[in-house]
């Protein structure tokens, strides 16, 4: 089955339009109804009809074996915008079921949570999406300021305010760095758009690489914050234990997810755009040394941290110097290992904090590792999930998280950065020290007074940590599920 | 698919036995499990067990298992000796002991899965796995300090590991070759350039020398036996993990020939040391579980030696000798529990004396122990002397060193039986039980088809050593070859 030529065209945007219907929708029903749930419900509903028809293009796009772009090349729907727009709405939804799942008790029982879950997620797609960097600027405004609000969510909570004054504040540094690169790259090659960036860059005759190259770092600078590269990365830890749990469950994929694929886009086009020169060799050099110190400084964070929570997010914070490693690799190898990786760590990471989420006080406090004293005899099955997460993280076969590791690190050595790999070999074996202790603590400690009773998992809890577990397991017996899947992709455009 | 079946078959018992409800039914399943393990493993000689499947074809990786070589010589004695440890552990822990079994079972298909691989990433991937269990049975069943001691394993395991890691995933990228499978990486790995190559054995090299364990990366595994369990069940679990010398054997030097040759003087120099220094460590220690910790380092350095003697004989002993020390020293801790259920400690001073109650026990542990220190004629002793023998052939100074070794050896072997059996008696001991019996039985046979029968396992090390060594000679162009291309 093919499509209309005529549509061929603005059918790119259906997964998009379609969150921002529902954001609309949930937003109106919002208005007339006391009914949480349903809303909950309906907006469930936009994202899997979203992911549906995210799945449809794919399937089509492969069938046609052509990268389609709509209004005048804005928007592209390519193998890179597939793969992240999938895996953006995967972690969207069970982010989105596991808020529906604490509604009440985390006091997110407001009609606006879901519209603005639903519009960070479409500004997620909108980034990865994104043929030039205006639209790519575009989309990550509409992320950004949603997650700033609900990074802020919780009233009467000064970590919580914190979280979103911080957030918001240097986030809007951060944007205001991206505009002057991509300004800067607009006088350079005259170009926004990837492509065009890249044909104006290779064109004889060019003479302002200097220029480029500036604009280049500004805009790699730019989304290293919201990438949470070291030593952009300040922000994260506070804003991941300041915001309400599940906030921080979807910042850390969707978000973590979204601004990544950007990244690729983009330093891929502008490694390309700047050649093999000395100048060339420049942006590599420079994201190399952020990666570098983000597997460094993100894994010792969390060896220094008590709270399971902040342990989790300076984890985040190493995790993404891994997927660093891939886009770094670039191509397709890059592409391949980025996206397993951040597909995995979206169940992996889910997971995780929905058994956080039952372990925490009713005020969303209360994270210490002692807590998870005991937890093996206590709650089996609970421990178990933990266990598993945690082995997944620290990169224990057979669960996803080694297999992640074991791209990601195969295509940094393919591609000539065997030293940076071996560093973050090295890191990796602090992040195991960091894990284990979690299961350490709740197979072989005895309960005492700071233990509190886990409360009872809630239904929509179980069903988030059921399918994260299952995921877990599945992709990394199976990785070939999504690796060859995308390795089978018949092309792959290299100009973006 | 039987080789698979080796695998498959202690996992799947591994999962069921927490389940199974009634107690009684605990150990007879986990027995069972094993010695159906070991069944298959028998049947599994011939080639028609292996199996190969594309696992990601993304990655290059094969689900690819083969019993035919040296892995299955080794996996089924390492089923062999599992069948009286789970017999052992089934009626020794009191705590969960379904799920302790499970672990011994999981276990047991890790280890098979390490011996039976053929592609490089599903031997990490088991050997990874095997981790799990050795830490679960350390953590969850061990004594008052085994915290410390489980931190310090896993740190050691995870370090050697992921180093071993960044080789693995370096080797096939970096040799251009088209798999992760083992005549894929043959094809191509050994062309790689010497120094590439030093560093990737130097990768595998260091994992493999703290599973071995040689000096002075041994540091956990002293730790780890005394902490462990009192009835010595996670210990023998624990001795047959030690396949350090088994991946040297098979993936590292095939396939690095030319690192394995730049590295050699510096694991045979630590092999020999270790092997002299924790003989006479053995000799002086007071704690039977840390001085047969210790004596076993031992072997592990003589087979560390014999290995990197790179020489036919001493590759083929140090796998024999590997193979030995699994029946002789998993015996070992095996009466090491044994006899903590007579005193209940593992000090040496509380012993003594005990063959005037139990002239049974004193005679099969005589056995057990002569075995392991290398008498002539029982299970170590073959590998022992051809690992010496063809040390001796390229590498005399470390032979020499090694030799002396196995003598301080053998001082240690009739030292620990005189403080334990002979003397004075404090009280009567209790004379050998019919469980014991049973636990010794497949023990002894094993040590005695070892010393006696060595023949058709040596056999079939040496064919893979020798085929290595093929493998590994400079390729020449033949003549015609070039001279075609001059004609071009």
């Amino acid at each position: 089955m093919s499509l209309p030529p005529e549509f061929g065209d603005l059918v790119v945007l259906l997964p998009v339009v379609t969150l921002i219907v529902f954001a609309a929708l949930t937003l109106l029903f919002g208005v007339f109804t006391r009914e949480r749930a349903a809303l909950g419900g309906l907006a469930l509903t936009g994202v899997i009809a979203s992911l549906v028809f995210n799945v449809f293009l794919w399937l089509e796009a492969r069938a046609g074996g052509v990268a389609v772009t709509a209004l005048g090349g804005a928007f592209r729907g390519d193998p890179l915008s597939y793969a992240f727009s999938f895996v953006i709405l995967v972690g969207a939804g069970l982010a989105l079921v596991l808020a529906d799942g604490h509604r009440k008790r985390l006091e997110l029982d407001q009609p606006e949570l879901h519209p603005l879950l639903l519009l960070a997620a479409s500004g997620g797609l909108v980034l990865v999406s994104a043929g030039d960097l205006v639209t790519l600027l575009l989309g990550l405004e509409i992320m950004s300021l949603a997650v700033y609000v609900l990074a802020a969510w919780r009233e009467r909570s000064r970590v919580s305010e914190e979280a979103g004054m911080k957030y918001f504040l240097l986030g809007a540094f951060a944007s205001a760095v991206l505009v002057y690169g991509i300004a800067l790259t607009f006088g350079a090659t005259g170009r926004f758009d990837f492509a065009g960036i890249a044909v104006a860059a290779a064109a004889p005759g060019f003479e302002s690489l200097g220029l480029l190259l500036l604009g280049a770092l500004f805009v790699l600078i730019g989304l290293a914050f919201k990438v949470a590269f070291v030593p952009f990365h300040q922000w994260l830890p506070d804003v991941y234990t300041g915001a309400p749990t599940p906030v921080t469950a979807f910042m850390s994929v969707v978000v973590k997810t979204a601004a990544f694929g950007a990244l690729l886009r983009t330093t891929g086009t502008l490694v390309e755009a700047l050649g093999v020169g000395p100048i060339g060799e420049v942006l590599p050099a420079v994201l190399a040394v952020l990666i570098g110190l983000t597997m460094v400084v993100g894994n010792f964070g969390a060896l220094l941290q008590s709270g399971v929570k902040r342990m989790l997010a300076y984890s985040a914070v190493a995790h993404a110097g891994y997927v660093g490693l891939a886009v770094l690799a670039g191509g397709h190898a890059g592409l391949q290992a980025a996206s397993y990786y951040l597909l995995t760590y979206t169940f992996t990471s889910v997971a995780a904090f929905a058994v956080l989420l039952s372990l925490m006080d009713d005020d969303d406090r209360g994270d210490r590792i002692e807590r998870l004293a005991g937890l093996g005899r206590r709650r089996p099955w609970l421990a178990g999930a933990l266990a598993v997460v945690m082995l997944s993280l620290a990169g224990f076969p057979p669960f996803a998280g080694f297999i992640g590791k074991a791209v990601v690190f195969q295509a940094a050595i393919a591609a000539g950065h065997a030293a940076l790999a071996v560093l973050g070999i090295a890191t990796a074996v602090v992040a195991v020290v960091f894990y284990a202790r979690v299961v350490m603590t709740m197979y072989m400690r005895e309960p005492d007074a700071h233990t509190a009773a886990a409360r009872p998992m809630s239904r929509r809890t179980t069903v988030v940590l059921s399918i994260g577990l299952v995921a877990t397991v599945v992709f990394g017996l199976f990785p070939g599920l999504w690796l060859d899947w995308i390795a089978r992709a018949p092309w792959w455009s290299a100009g973006f | 698919m039987i080789a698979a079946l080796m695998v498959l078959l202690p996992l799947a018992v591994a999962l069921a036995l927490p389940w199974a409800k009634r107690p009684a039914i605990h150990r007879p399943l986990a027995v069972l499990g094993v010695a159906a393990t070991l069944a298959l493993g028998v049947f599994a000689t011939g080639g028609a067990g292996s199996l190969e499947i594309a696992w990601v074809p993304a990655l290059g990786t094969w689900f690819a298992v083969d019993a035919t070589g040296a892995g299955g010589v080794l996996a089924r004695i390492a089923a062999a000796v599992m069948l009286p440890t789970v017999l052992w552990a089934g009626a020794r822990v009191d705590d969960r002991p379904q799920v302790f079994l499970a672990w011994l079972l999981a276990t047991l298909a890790g280890l098979v899965g390490i011996f039976l691989a053929r592609d490089l990433v599903l031997f990490y991937v088991f050997w990874e796995l095997t981790l799990l269990p050795a830490l679960a049975m350390l953590a969850g069943w061990g004594l008052t300090h085994r915290r410390a001691a489980t931190l310090k394993y896993l740190l050691y395991a995870v370090a050697g590991s992921f180093a071993m890691l960044i080789s693995v995933l370096a080797v096939r990228p970096l040799s251009g070759a088209e798999g992760y499978r083992f005549d894929q990486l043959l094809a191509a790995a050994p062309l790689l350039d010497p120094l590439t190559q030093t560093w990737i054995f130097a990768g595998f090299a260091f994992a493999f020398a703290i599973k071995l364990p040689i000096f002075p990366l041994h540091a956990w595994l002293i730790d780890v036996h005394e902490q462990n369990h009192a009835s010595g069940a996670a210990d023998v679990a624990g001795t047959l993990y030690k396949v350090g010398g088994f991946g040297l054997f098979a993936w590292a030097m095939p396939l690095l020939p030319e690192g394995a040759t730049a590295l050699a003087p510096l694991g045979l120099a630590l092999g020999a040391f270790t092997a002299i220094y924790a003989a006479m460590i053995a000799t002086r220690h007071a704690h039977l579980k840390r001085a047969l910790a210790y004596a076993s380092l031992s072997h592990m350095g003589i087979v560390a030696v014999g290995l990197f003697s790179l020489h036919l004989a001493g590759q083929t002993g140090s796998m024999a000798l590997l193979a030995a020390q699994m029946v002789t020293t998993g015996g070992m801790f095996l009466v090491s529990g044994m006899l903590h259920d007579r005193r209940g400690s593992f000090e040496l001073e509380a012993f003594g004396g005990l063959a005037r109650g139990a002239p049974a026990l004193a005679a099969v542990t005589l056995v057990v122990l002569f075995a392991s220190v290398g008498v002539p004629g029982l299970a170590n002793f073959p590998g022992e002397f051809l690992a010496l023998l063809g040390t001796y052939q390229s590498a005399p100074a470390a032979a020499v060193v090694a030799v002396l070794a196995s003598i301080a050896l053998g001082a240690f072997g009739v030292g620990l039986y005189q403080r334990l059996f002979q003397g004075e008696a404090r009280e009567r001991a209790q004379e050998i039980k019919p469980l014991e019996v049973a636990v010794f039985a497949p023990i002894v046979a094993l040590t005695l088809w070892l010393g006696v029968a060595p023949a058709a396992n040596l056999t079939v090390f040496e064919r893979e050593a020798a085929a290595a060594q093929v493998a590994a000679a400079p390729i020449t162009p033949p003549a015609d070859a070039q001279a075609s291309g001059g004609a071009r």
